[in-house]
């Protein structure tokens, strides 16, 4: 059935097509939960957070968004207030800080050949974990609806309520943090091997 | 190449990465890649990154557990084939 359909059958109470939406969504607000929060149990507390709001609140859907934006905005905007009330945000960062993006004066190694970039172990796991929770959140929001979840510059823009160039700033800013800090791991690998 | 032209095409290149660009532009940015060693280990090491969270990040689906809880939570377990 057209999704349309649905919401407007969700909104008369319908509980047969709500539950088709919740159907319809439920893993993909769960995983993107997870990706943005790391934890399961925090992952199925925003699940349960963003389908009660959207029962309580889809009466103010006005279909001026697609109910996928809607729900990804509810979903994503939990999940940034789970991460703030857990203090696990590094420094918030404006847009328009002095975030080091200059590659003058910098020596890169290349690892992407390295064969430890290739093979998970549970240390590379780990720096991976570890560079995405300290990502702070606003690029780490970019991040994963864009790299992650494959979505479209415009659709993290109007998730995110935000300037599509400010997307792009911030995805920008988001793999050079991610790659700075996998590189400070692989570097130090061939460095050492190298020796 | 001067250091100073690297940041020129730092924009350029996660444009590229995300094929948020012309194609026009993307191949121009595919020949500087190719003439600056410097650019092109970024630019191989910022897409290895992605690759690398990517595959960390792959899609898993709901616990049987969640779901239940989800439904009942909603009220609309019945509902729900």
């Amino acid at each position: 059935m057209d999704e349309k359909i649905l919401v407007e059958r969700a909104k008369g109470g319908d509980k047969a097509a709500f539950a088709q939406l919740v159907n319809t969504y439920s893993d993909r607000i769960y995983n993107l939960a997870l990706r943005i929060l790391r934890k399961k149990e925090d992952a199925e507390d925003i699940l349960q957070e963003t389908f009660l709001t959207v029962l309580e609140k889809i009466n103010t859907f006005d279909g001026r968004s697609s109910f996928f934006t809607w729900i990804y905005r509810i979903a994503t905007n939990a999940s940034l207030m789970r991460l703030r009330k857990k203090k696990i945000v590094f420094q918030e960062l404006s847009d328009h800080s002095d975030f080091q993006e200059s590659v003058e004066s910098r020596v890169f190694i290349d690892w992407s050949q390295d064969p430890a970039a290739n093979v998970y172990t549970s240390e590379v796991k780990n720096k991976i974990d570890d560079a995405i929770n300290k990502l702070p959140d606003i690029y780490r929001s970019v991040f994963i609806l864009r790299d992650i979840e494959s979505l479209s510059i415009k659709e993290t823009s109007a998730i995110l309520n935000i300037t599509d160039e400010n997307v792009k700033i911030r995805l920008r800013r988001a793999r050079q943090f991610l790659r700075d800090h996998l590189s400070d791991y692989f570097d130090e690998r061939i460095v050492g091997n190298n020796a | 190449m001067p250091e100073r032209f690297h940041n020129l095409y730092i924009e350029q290149l996660c444009e590229v990465m995300s094929e948020d660009i012309d194609e026009l532009a993307c191949k121009e940015i595919i020949e500087y890649l190719n003439s600056c060693p410097t650019c092109k280990v970024y630019y191989d090491t910022v897409k290895k990154t992605v690759h690398l969270c990517r595959e960390r990040n792959v899609e898993v689906e709901i616990p049987e557990e969640v779901n239940i809880r989800l439904l009942k939570v909603l009220k609309i377990e019945g509902y729900c084939e």
